[in-house]
């Protein structure tokens, strides 16, 4: 079609976006309401990701070998470890280097542990494994016991899968959430394009009749609706970049008074969420709204 | 051409407002149907535009049955005719001047043209003062000529006109009728359906005399039937 019939489209669309104060602004403040819900919860899950991702780098499993270990085992075992699947890495921790970590956290009690260098070092060799997933925590450290000339295999299991669970649920119920709402945004906008639709229905008609054709009358219809939806969809981001922003001072404030805060909960900066949230706001804003004025259409043309 | 073969229409209430009707109408004929108050009149043209679809029977217009025509051809097929409709159906929300404006701008036809034709055809029918008013501030027969200007301005090749004449005075009829014969000789297929009987007498047409929706004369340079 002709830019001139485009220029015709948008200017009816945008018109009778706001035409209808009250229905306008409901709308508009029914998906501005439904993407801020939708901003707390993909905040909430993107955070838990970035933790998960955190803790995931850190789960690990330590494995203790027998006291006469040969050098030539050690690698042997070292080389089957790397095999397994969800293994990342495989750290060989010296009974020496461990002593001297030992007496790195002793820190000025270190005097405690002279004597037992070199042959009267009382503690074994190592293994740290690093763990792809929390989840095949188990499974390796399992695997590990049954391996020759290991002596205990410890691993923190708890931690690692409760979370893991965690993260499922909330990202299931997240999904949900999400859902849900953009099904509800959608049936406002829908009932709003269909008051505009049904206050036109008898201009509907009669430009069917004259030969306009089904798309000529749908786009102002979507115009509409895209509207309303790219207004949602910026007030929501307006509301929502700076609510983050202001939970994240927040918490650098916390941080600085209680340090041990920082290393339990980081979390992302707005630079890292503000892309992904500008994209799913808009993207879900307009196409809610195009949907729900596409459903609402759809009836009021078959004449 | 148009043929109707043993067209019926009964409406979803069960009324048969036509039976077995059939003809043919050459390219360039004037056609008038009369016949009383729900004869069926408006039911035929409403037929033509595929507002309405028969019960049973062909349409045929120029080499196309009605009935096999795919949804998306639709509209194009309407931008063929002209169409002056008896309750006029314009749109409320533009004025004169866009309603007519309106029928040139769906087929996108050249701006230049769009402004060259719409006060032509607004002149024709006596509106050119009236460009500016929306329709609810128009007289009936005001608006009955906007109806007609808008089927004319895209010079269709059938113009059907539903009672164009029902609201005017007869001067103001004889000039309108003028229009259509004007479109007529211009080789515009007419059909239209009327209650004016000195229209129909004097200009000595086709005439397709419908009485409770069967067809019961069909007469060249026909006259107005009265069964008095
Ligand atoms: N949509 C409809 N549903 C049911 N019945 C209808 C419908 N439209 C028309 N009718 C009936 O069909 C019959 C023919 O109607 P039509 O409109 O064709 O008459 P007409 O000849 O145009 O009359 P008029 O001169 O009053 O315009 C009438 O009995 C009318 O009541
Ligand atoms: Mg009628």
């Amino acid at each position: 079609m002709k830019i001139r019939t485009w220029h015709s489209f948008f200017k009816q669309g945008i018109k009778s976006a706001f035409g209808n104060k009250t229905m306008s602004v409901a709308s508009i403040v029914a998906i501005t309401a439904a993407l801020c819900v939708l901003g707390v919860v993909m905040l909430v899950v993107l955070n838990l990701n970035y933790l998960m991702d955190d803790l995931e780098s850190k789960s690990e499993v330590t494995v203790f070998l027998e006291k006469d270990v040969e050098l030539s085992d050690i690698k042997g075992i070292e080389a089957k470890i790397k095999n397994w699947d969800g293994v990342n890495e495989v750290e060989f921790v010296s009974k020496s280097s461990a002593l001297e970590s030992w007496k790195e956290d002793l820190d000025d009690k270190a005097y405690l542990l002279d004597g037992y260098e070199g042959a009267e070092n009382p503690l074994p060799h190592s293994f740290v494994i690093g763990i792809e997933k929390p989840e095949y925590t188990e499974d390796i450290a399992s695997k590990a016991e049954t391996l020759p000339q290991v002596m205990k295999v410890n691993y923190s299991k708890e931690v690692a899968e409760s979370l893991g669970k965690v993260v499922h649920t909330v990202r299931l119920i997240g999904f949900v959430i999400v859902l849900i709402l953009a099904v509800i945004a959608a049936i406002i906008i829908h009932n709003t394009v269909r008051l505009t639709v049904y206050s036109r229905r008898r201009e509907i008609k009669i430009m069917k009749y004259i030969g306009a054709t089904d798309w000529y009358i749908r786009w102002p219809f979507i115009i509409e609706g895209f509207t309303i939806g790219m207004t949602g969809s910026l007030i929501a981001i307006v509301i929502i970049m700076p609510l983050y922003k202001y939970v994240l001072n927040k918490l650098a404030g916390q941080h600085l008074e209680e340090g041990f805060f920082v290393n339990i909960f980081k979390l992302l900066p707005l630079g890292d969420v503000v892309n992904t949230i500008l994209l799913v706001f808009i993207l879900v804003g307009v196409s809610v709204g195009v949907i729900g004025s596409v459903m609402s259409i759809r009836k009021h043309l078959k004449v | 051409m148009i043929e109707f073969r043993n067209v019926e229409k009964i409406y979803s209430n069960g009324v048969k407002a036509l039976s077995s009707a059939s003809f043919k109408i050459e390219n360039g004929e004037f056609v008038f149907v009369v016949g009383e108050s729900g004869a069926g009149k408006s039911t035929i043209l409403k037929l033509l535009l595929k507002e309405i679809d028969p019960t049973s029977g062909d349409i045929i217009v120029a080499g196309q049955n009605l009935r096999d025509m795919e949804e998306r051809d639709i509209p194009y097929y309407r931008r063929g005719l002209g169409v002056v409709f008896q309750d006029f159906r314009l749109l409320s929300d533009r004025d004169v001047y866009d309603n007519v404006a309106f029928a040139m701008e769906i087929v996108e036809a050249p701006r230049k043209e769009i402004r060259r034709r719409v006060p032509m055809v607004l002149a024709m029918v006596g509106l050119s003062s009236k460009a500016k008013c929306y329709p609810n501030e128009l007289s009936g027969g005001e608006q009955q000529r906007v109806s007609m200007a808008r089927a004319l301005v895209n010079r269709p090749s059938i113009l059907i006109a539903d009672e164009p004449s029902g609201n005017l005075d007869p001067a103001t009829a004889d000039g309108i009728m003028e229009i259509v014969e004007m479109a007529n000789r211009r080789g515009t297929t007419v059909i239209m359906a009327t209650h004016a009987k000195d229209i129909v007498d004097t200009m000595a047409k086709r005439v397709i005399t419908l009485k409770n929706g069967v067809i019961v004369r069909d007469e060249e340079k026909g006259g107005y039937f009265n069964e008095d």
